[in-house]
């Protein structure tokens, strides 16, 4: 049994109530309990870090101070916390000596900080995921999104290949889905702009589903609940745009990896996507 | 000190290399040229074309290689690398290691046929890796040495890992050319039971084949088991002549089986002796047919027995046959091998139930077809092997249920996987974690199985996790029959008393490396000494007991090179990259319902196909895989594989070291998708791709679907410039803008429909005519040029398209489409390099290129070494040349008083006077290996030769070129007094020299010999038309035949030179040039025209790098007046010029009066200016200055230039434009040092550079970068929108359209400086007194662009500094040392040797029209006034004999000698007469 902190985030509990639910049920087949942590707050993702960089810093710090008390690794699904959680403990790691007389709450900079798709992609996770898997997502193709704030900033989330990274392609591959190498990884979806320059958005979102479907996949594999509800709820202005039908269902890959471990709610989780995902697996026979 | 030697070591086979070399050899030095790859040549020998004259690289590279590599004084040490330096400055003591060719260099043809024999396909390092090539290989078809090389890895870890030690890689690569013969035979050199093991061998090999890393490994053991049944004729197996010695084998299991074999091959006479009814011990008695069909074993064993081996069954050594009986018997020697077949006991209460048959007895009956009722319900206990095989058995002896149970869980279980799996879809049931604790007895009905359920706790010794009962977990299983099978020991009690020992395990007691046991004489091996094992194992223990056996039979020493070898460090690099992805070929299986009822057996075999598919899986690991095919076919038997490296020694008093540059590693730069996106390519990929002899033969296609691309994209620095911190480097590299532009022009030329597009961030364009050639490539050809960075390529998934963003010059965002993008990769240090630098101890400068300073630019940090070429820094091929030969001036300057003191002359016999006998031709017909024997029929055209005019003598030869030929030739020549020899075979440009050579050691003159090229222009052209092919080979030979006699010989006359320079220019190219000569001994004369030496020397104060010209000014005119050797003639200048190399007389006008002057060289250093600005308000506003005038002040009036606010400087004033098409190269670099000078003095004076390219190439970028940080603000502009100057109320006005703003931007300066053109002094009456061209500018025009850099056409006269083209200190100073080099050249011999294949004028025919004194590119003929009137005249020692002379004269006065009319007519009637017949 391994445990870990967990840090949903605001999108977890609303808009990407699918993805929280995989995320628990994939835990649940895997033997690893998740502590909440009590008395979460915002992460200062969503307004703060444009408008007060001090706020921002102290809204991310306040909770990572939640999550040192705890003493376990800190899970965090969504790529906006965790790139807020990441930035604050660079700052505190960079300029302890200014961040110790600002700070409010008790930080040290000494949580592990993972982001749920670095996590599951590590090696002994894989291993048990290869152990106990029941349902190969064979004939599936899947294009793997890993978006920008994934990997990037490198300085920030450390992660080496951010041109070109693979453990999703991997973690797919392993799942028995068959993983298209494409060009637009981790291309910008436009979500940071749907409130301001959405011609900019269907623009991004039209290219990035376009090539999606000229690689053939039969679905996009994300983990990032911006890029999911961007590319899901806009797909008929992406459709208009281009003027092409993509009907492509966008993926948190939990609910992949939720589908091979054989887990029983994965249909009442993808009944929550916009674009149907469950005729292309049924027709792929995997559901 | 130590004595100085004559000799240099050249390290670096490139074109610098074979440049120092051949100018090293030529001044009288024994040369070592030691190169890393198979042969010489470097990069230039993979380009296409070259820039900016197009040339084909290959073309003009390749007389060099020829030239290099015959030089009798310089001797290649190709595949070779340095280890070691020692002593000092005029003699170091080298050490070289020289790699195993595995092919011997001496035997090697060159000839070609092996690679086709070669099954194994590796990536071709020459071709960029755009296609295979074999493991046996040249790098290209012009490589010297024309030798072949085998590229060998470390042993592939499947063959490592077998224990037999079998050549899998080398099996496996042969089964993928469908050599299967040849594969079974490689396999039964270790294994002579391949059709049992290829089913049953558990293949430890398969868990370590690379492949898994990719997907999943080669099926090796299925392909042996393909091999065996597919190859039905049987196998000759070489035998040694019988021996007396006879041995007894006890045992006929693999072990048994295989020693056996083995020792029968030696010779030995074998008897085995075989306890049970039949053969195969285990094989027989323990494996289920339905896994080992018996007829397998029986045809195996048939085999062996085929080799006279004796096998006696029902015969068991025991008490009634000891050991000693067996050696009273005769037998000299016995190897025991009697397995392991007594099977452990469960050691629980009940056992002795009847109920109860232990594994090995159940499948020993099973297996003898003797009856066993297991009745309906079974239980197996057991994980391994025999308990799978056991339940297996028993379900198909007809029980309906079959329990196994097993302590531990599946993952623990020691029986194979795919057995296991096997046993599940029959419908084993398995039980794991439980084991039984009592048998119950039950009656005759069968037994009640007390059983208990386990947990797995720690690991034990074995590393499995020990089971530990579970208290009061018991259960209980009804069974008939119970089969214990966990595990099996030898049974040894027949040999108790007869002394051989055993261990506490039960085992036989043997030596490890021998397996000789306790008694002399007795070996032992297999499972009765590990205990049961896999087969495999046995097989290699009969192996190795044979060797012993042999050795002890033969009286050797059974240890000698024995024991296990150390594996060494593996090197498989790179073998996944690039590969796709391809699962295992799947194995058959016959229906489920047979197999539950019949012991057929389960697995089907493949067909070919199958194999096929599965063999080319393989990724060669080892890269070539022994399988000795090449071995086989060798005619000239040069294949070595045991070939061992090699250590030389020797000693050099100086080093020149020039390794290259590794191209910018595009794998680095992620974004492009190098390596990802098959229709990225670099640079070199794309010379490779454009080549003729490349991966398409010259067909501009793209990789991803051999079409054509049309749309082609040129990212240029890539790895270049790059701040951004992404793995590239910070400099220039030089030379990549003109590359990419000839790329896009040569692309152009392939197909007109390409449509080139380069983005660039500034076009380098900065060597001599580079501008023109970029002018011509957007205008002429239409290649289209965007300044914009790319960030990244993106690939569309089908069509494999690109996708580039990009900023149009309008500066929107753009999104176009490409089929094909090419990176222009820049340069970096190589590897090879930076180790050699390391064991040198010479220092690097911060990006890995050789330290050296600016006025020094050859001299590394250590005495004595020099370097030139990449290593020193980015640079294109002709400053590279004239580095090498610069670096031969340092040399030699150093070893000047031991020159000629090693190096070689060789003595010739006298010649032999022909003149008066009749032709007697020779006539040696070359069958190339089955290169021309496979097409042409030889022998018919040799018979045919025979019925030739003069032919008095024919032969044949395998390889005419081999060494062994030649004293055949020799002899044929005296022994039947030939006096014209005539080959017919390859390419005279390759082996002419070679057959010249031997028929001058036998007294011929050279000339006296002839050849016709029957191969590249008949057999490999023609290879399908034999016939013909014979018959144009006839026709060839009759030509040359009648040529040949009517050959005469010729003379080499040899003509003294006189060993003075003239230098004419005392600046400081001139000054250096004629110090160097100086410093070598040879007397000079400087003359320059200005009252004072220093040219524009005089006139710089400081430089990029922050050293003083000045005091190098001052400096080296102190050494050039005190040098005795050199006279200086100021105010002075040359008036006319008489004479050729060697022997030139000069008039010199020196202060007004005339000076005669005779010398043999001259050397051209008069200089270039800056221009006078007509533009931009200069002379008529003070306020505007050239940068020339800018540095003096900068250096003497500095308050003047501190009182300044806004300084702006204007690059390009004169310089390329539609009058001054070129760069002026210098003004870039120039404008940055003024304006970091005058940072540096006061930081607060803003600078602004209005520039259109800025062009601080190679290692300058740096300071052009410093120059960005340092605030100075650069706007690029435009030629069509120039910027625009004028006074307003007393202000300065500047107007310039910024063109990244794209926006007018008015600048009020205090000062403005321009960057002026540099122009050529009137150079035309120089010109023509010297008779050498001038380019259309005005400078001087060298004898070649690329690799002539400081030659001119015409003999004896060399080139450099300013006058050649606009450079900076460094590069005059290296320039200088070239001159010198190639000068020194043509002195230090003190003779020139006069080509005898020259013009001849007959004054009688000519009328002295001058025709071919015009036309000839080497001013080589001239017509003179003589008694009757205007004649032309040949100079000898200037003539190269082109012919152009003879071919034009209208009165057909001129002969070119051994190509003269007569015999070129001789040669066309001899075609002739068939012309005829056929028209009758």
């Amino acid at each position: 049994m391994k445990e870990v902190s967990y840090y949903p985030g605001c999108s977890l509990h609303g808009t990407a109530r699918e993805y929280d639910e995989s995320l628990r049920g994939v835990c649940h087949l895997l033997n690893i309990q998740l502590h909440e942590l009590e008395d979460w707050t915002c992460c200062g993702a969503s307004s703060a870090h444009c408008t007060d960089e001090g706020l921002a810093f102290q809204l991310a710090a306040r909770n990572l101070a939640l999550a040192e008390k705890q003493g376990l690794e800190l899970l965090v699904p969504c790529v906006a916390c965790y790139s807020r959680f990441k930035t604050a403990e660079k700052e505190v790691k960079d300029h302890s000596e200014r961040h110790s007389k600002e700070i409010q709450f008790p930080y040290q900079g000494n949580v592990p900080i993972r982001y749920a798709l670095d996590f599951f992609c590590e090696e002994s996770i894989l291993e048990e995921v290869k152990r106990k898997k029941v349902k190969p997502l064979s004939g599936l193709k899947v294009v793997c999104y890993y978006g920008c704030l994934t990997v990037r900033p490198p300085k920030v989330t450390g992660i080496r290949d951010y041109e070109n990274p693979q453990h999703m392609d991997r973690l797919m591959e392993l799942l028995g889905a068959e993983p298209i190498q494409w060009s637009y990884k981790t291309d910008c979806c436009g979500a940071s702009l749907v409130m301001t320059r959405t011609d900019i958005v269907r623009s991004l979102g039209q290219k990035l589903l376009s090539m999606a479907k000229e690689a053939e996949a039969d679905c996009v594999v994300t983990g990032c609940p911006m890029c999911q509800s961007n590319l899901d709820t806009r797909q008929d202005e992406f459709e208009k745009e281009g003027g092409q039908t993509f009907d492509l269902p966008i993926l948190y890959f939990t609910e992949l990896m939720g589908l091979a471990l054989g887990h029983r709610d994965v249909k009442k989780w993808l009944g929550r996507h916009l674009t149907d995902p469950i005729k292309v697996l049924e027709s792929k026979g995997l559901l | 000190m130590a004595e100085k030697v004559g000799a240099v070591m050249v390290v670096g086979g490139g074109i610098a290399g074979i440049q120092a070399s051949l100018d090293l050899a030529e001044s009288g030095y024994y040369v070592y040229l030691v190169e890393a790859s198979p042969a010489i040549g470097g990069v230039m020998a993979q380009l296409d074309k070259t820039f900016p004259t197009n040339d084909c690289s290959m073309c003009i590279l390749s007389p060099k290689l020829v030239e290099a590599g015959r030089h009798l004084n310089i001797q290649t040490l190709t595949y070779s690398e340095v280890v070691s330096v020692e002593g000092e400055p005029g003699n170091f003591e080298i050490t070289v290691r020289k790699k195993p060719r595995y092919v011997d260099p001496a035997k090697c043809t060159g000839c070609g046929e092996c690679p086709q024999a070669c099954p194994v396909n590796i990536k071709s390092e020459f071709d960029e890796a755009l296609v295979n090539q074999k493991a046996i290989y040249r790098p290209y078809a012009q490589a010297f040495p024309n030798i072949f090389t085998i590229e060998k890895g470390d042993r592939a870890p499947c063959t490592l890992t077998c224990p037999a030690q079998i050549n899998v890689q080398g099996y496996v690569a042969l089964t993928s050319v469908g050599k299967y013969k040849e594969a079974l035979s490689l396999i039964r050199e270790n294994l002579p039971l391949p059709g049992i093991l290829g089913r049953i061998c558990p293949h430890p090999c398969e868990k370590e084949c690379n492949r898994k890393e990719l997907d999943q490994p080669i099926a090796i053991c299925e392909l042996k088991r393909f091999l065996a049944d597919q190859v039905k004729e049987e196998i000759p197996v070489q035998k040694e002549e019988t021996k007396e010695e006879r041995v007894a084998i006890v045992g006929s299991g693999p072990a048994g089986l295989t020693a056996a074999a083995f020792l029968a091959q030696k010779g030995y006479p074998v008897t085995i002796f075989e306890s049970l009814p039949v053969i195969g011990g285990m094989l027989h008695v323990g494996i289920p047919s339905y896994r080992l069909p018996r007829e397998v074993i029986d045809q195996e064993v048939k085999a062996i027995q085929s080799l006279g081996v004796e096998i006696k069954t029902n015969s068991p050594v025991g008490p009634n046959l000891s050991f000693d009986d067996l050696f009273k018997e005769g037998y000299q020697a016995i190897f025991v091998a009697v397995g392991a077949h007594r099977d452990q006991k469960l050691g629980i209460p009940g056992e002795e139930n009847p109920n109860v048959i232990p594994g090995v007895v159940f499948l020993r009956k099973a297996n003898l077809g003797q009856k066993v009722e297991v009745g309906q319900q079974v239980a197996v206990v057991g994980g391994g092997n025999v308990a799978i095989d056991a339940a297996r058995t028993a379900l198909r002896m007809g029980a309906k249920e079959v329990n196994l149970f097993y302590r531990r869980s599946r993952e623990e279980m020691p029986a194979y996987e795919e057995d296991v799996e096997e046993a599940e879809v029959e419908g084993i049931k398995f039980n794991f974690l439980s084991t039984p604790v009592e048998i119950l007895s039950k009656g005759k009905e069968g037994i009640t199985l007390h059983l208990i359920r386990m947990e797995l706790g720690e690991p034990d010794a074995s590393g499995r996790r020990r089971p530990i009962p579970i208290q009061g977990s018991d259960f209980y299983a009804e069974v008939d029959t119970l089969i214990p099978a966990i595990g099996q020991v030898p049974d040894l009690s027949f040999m108790q008393g007869m002394g051989l020992e055993v261990t506490s395990k039960g085992t036989i007691q043997v030596d490890p490396i021998t397996l000789q046991t306790s008694r002399k004489g007795i070996f032992a091996g297999g499972d009765a000494v590990s205990g049961p094992w896999i087969a495999i194992e046995a097989v290699a223990a009969g192996k190795e007991a044979a060797l012993s056996i042999d050795r002890f039979l033969r009286g050797k020493d059974l240890y000698e090179g024995r024991g296990k070898p150390k594996p060494s460090k593996a090197r498989f690099e790179d073998i996944y990259a690039g590969q796709s992805k391809s699962p295992r070929e799947k194995v058959a299986t016959i229906p489920l319902e047979e197999r539950q009822k019949t012991f057929a057996e389960v697995k089907k075999g493949w067909t070919e196909e199958q194999a096929h598919r599965e063999a080319l899986r393989c990724l060669n690991c080892g890269y070539c895989s022994e399988c000795l095919q090449c071995a086989t076919l060798c005619k000239a038997g040069a294949i070595q594989h045991q070939m061992a490296e090699e250590m030389v020694k020797f000693k050099v008093g100086s080093i020149i070291l020039c390794p290259g540059f590794d191209e910018f590693d595009a794998i680095r730069l992620t974004p492009y998708g190098y390596g990802r996106f098959a229709n990225v390519v670099t640079s070199i990929q794309f010379e490779r791709i454009l080549s003729a002899s490349g991966p398409f033969q010259g067909n501009l296609l793209r990789p991803s679907d051999q079409k054509p691309p049309k749309k082609v994209a040129w990212i240029q620095c890539a790895g270049s410039r790059d701040m951004a911190g992404n793995g590239g480097n910070e400099y220039c590299s030089s030379v990549c803008c003109m590359y990419a532009i000839k790329e896009a022009v040569i692309a152009k030329e392939h197909h007109h429909e390409v449509e080139p597009t380069i983005f660039y961030m500034d076009i380098r364009a900065h060597g001599k005519d580079f501008d023109a050639y970029y002018e011509r490539a957007k205008n002429e050809y239409g290649v289209r040029f965007i300044r914009s960075m790319i960030s990244r390529v993106a690939e569309r998934p089908k069509t494999k398209n690109l996708l580039i963003t990009y900023i149009d010059p309008e500066g929107h965002l753009k999104e176009e489409e490409f089929d094909l993008v090419v990176l222009s990769v820049g340069l970096t240090p190589s590897k090879g390099a930076k180790d050699l630098a390391k064991k040198l101890g010479l220092q690097l400068d911060p990006y890995g290129f050789c330290k050296t300073e600016e006025f020094s630019p050859l001299q590394t940090s250590q005495p004595g070494i020099y370097v030139c070429g990449a290593f020193q820094g980015p640079k294109d091929i002709p400053e590279t040349v004239a580095q090498a030969s610069a670096a031969v001036t340092s040399a030699s300057t150093l070893l000047s008083d031991v020159r000629a003191t090693l190096t070689k002359k060789k003595e010739y016999p006298l010649e032999v006077d022909v003149m008066d006998q009749e032709p007697r031709i020779g006539v040696f017909v070359c069958h190339c290996g089955i290169n021309i024997g496979g097409v042409v029929n030889v022998p018919e055209v040799k018979e045919y030769a025979k019925t030739l005019d003069h032919v008095v003598y024919v032969d044949e030869n395998l390889y005419t070129c081999s060494q062994d030929t030649q004293e055949k030739i020799k002899k044929a020549i005296q022994e039947n007094r030939l006096n014209r020899v005539v080959v017919a075979s390859c390419s005279p440009r390759t082996h002419e020299p070679l057959f010249q050579e031997t028929i001058r050691e036998v007294g011929l003159n050279k000339y006296l010999f002839e050849m016709t090229n029957i191969r590249d222009q008949c057999s490999w052209v023609h290879m399908h038309q034999p016939k013909e092919a014979t018959e144009k080979a006839k026709e060839l030979l009759r030509m040359v035949v009648a040529k040949a006699s009517l050959l005469r010989p010729l003379k080499e006359p040899l003509v003294e030179v006189n060993r003075k320079g003239l230098v004419i220019g005392g600046g400081l190219s001139g000054m250096r040039a004629a110090l160097k000569l100086a410093q070598q001994g040879f007397e000079c004369a400087l003359i320059e025209r200005e009252a004072e030496l220093g040219g524009n020397l005089r006139h710089i104060y400081s430089t990029l790098e922050g050293n003083d010209p000045q005091a190098l000014l001052k400096e080296i005119i102190e050494e050039v007046t005190k040098n005795p050797n050199i006279q200086v003639f100021t105010k002075s200048e040359l008036k006319t010029i008489n004479g050729y190399v060697g022997n030139f007389k000069s008039t010199l006008y020196v202060n007004g009066s005339e000076k005669e002057y005779d010398h043999g060289v001259i050397i051209v250093a008069v200089g270039a200016k800056e221009r006078t600005p007509t533009e931009y308000l200069y002379g008529q506003d003070p306020r505007v200055i050239t940068q020339k005038e800018l540095e003096e002040k900068i250096a003497l009036h500095w308050e003047k230039i501190n009182s300044y606010r806004h300084i702006v400087m204007i690059q390009c004033v004169g310089s390329r434009t539609p009058e001054r098409p070129n760069c002026s190269r210098i003004c870039c670099s120039l404008a940055v040092k003024n304006a970091l000078k005058i940072k540096e003095k006061n930081p607060e004076i803003k600078i602004t550079i209005l520039y259109r390219d800025m062009r601080t190439y190679g290692l300058m970028e740096r300071y052009y970068t410093q120059a960005r940080h340092q605030g100075i603000q650069f706007i690029p502009y435009q030629l069509d929108s120039k910027p625009e100057l004028r006074v307003d109320s007393g202000l300065l006005n500047l107007k310039v359209k910024d063109q990244i703003l794209g926006e007018e931007v008015l600048i009020q300066p205090d000062l403005v400086v321009l960057a002026s053109a540099i122009v050529p002094y009137e150079n035309e009456s120089l010109a023509k007194t010297l008779k050498v061209p001038l380019t259309a500018d005005g400078f001087f025009l060298e004898a070649h662009m690329k690799l002539r850099p400081v030659d001119f056409a015409t003999d004896g006269i060399f080139l450099a500094g300013l006058a050649h083209f606009p450079k900076s200190i460094s590069e005059s100073l290296s320039q200088a040392d070239a001159a010198v080099a190639r000068a020194t050249s043509v002195i230090a011999k003190g003779y020139v040797s006069v080509l005898p294949t020259i013009s001849e004028v007959d004054p009688n025919r000519c009328v002295g029209c001058g025709l071919c004194e015009l036309l000839c590119p080497f001013s080589a003929i001239r017509v003179v006034e003589t008694e009757r009137g205007s004649k032309a005249e040949t100079i000898a020692a200037s003539c190269k004999g082109c012919g152009v002379c003879a071919s034009s004269c209208t009165q057909r006065a001129i002969t070119i000698h051994h190509f003269t009319d007569e015999q070129l007519s001789a040669q066309i009637e001899a075609l002739a007469p068939l012309k005829e017949k056929e028209a009758a």
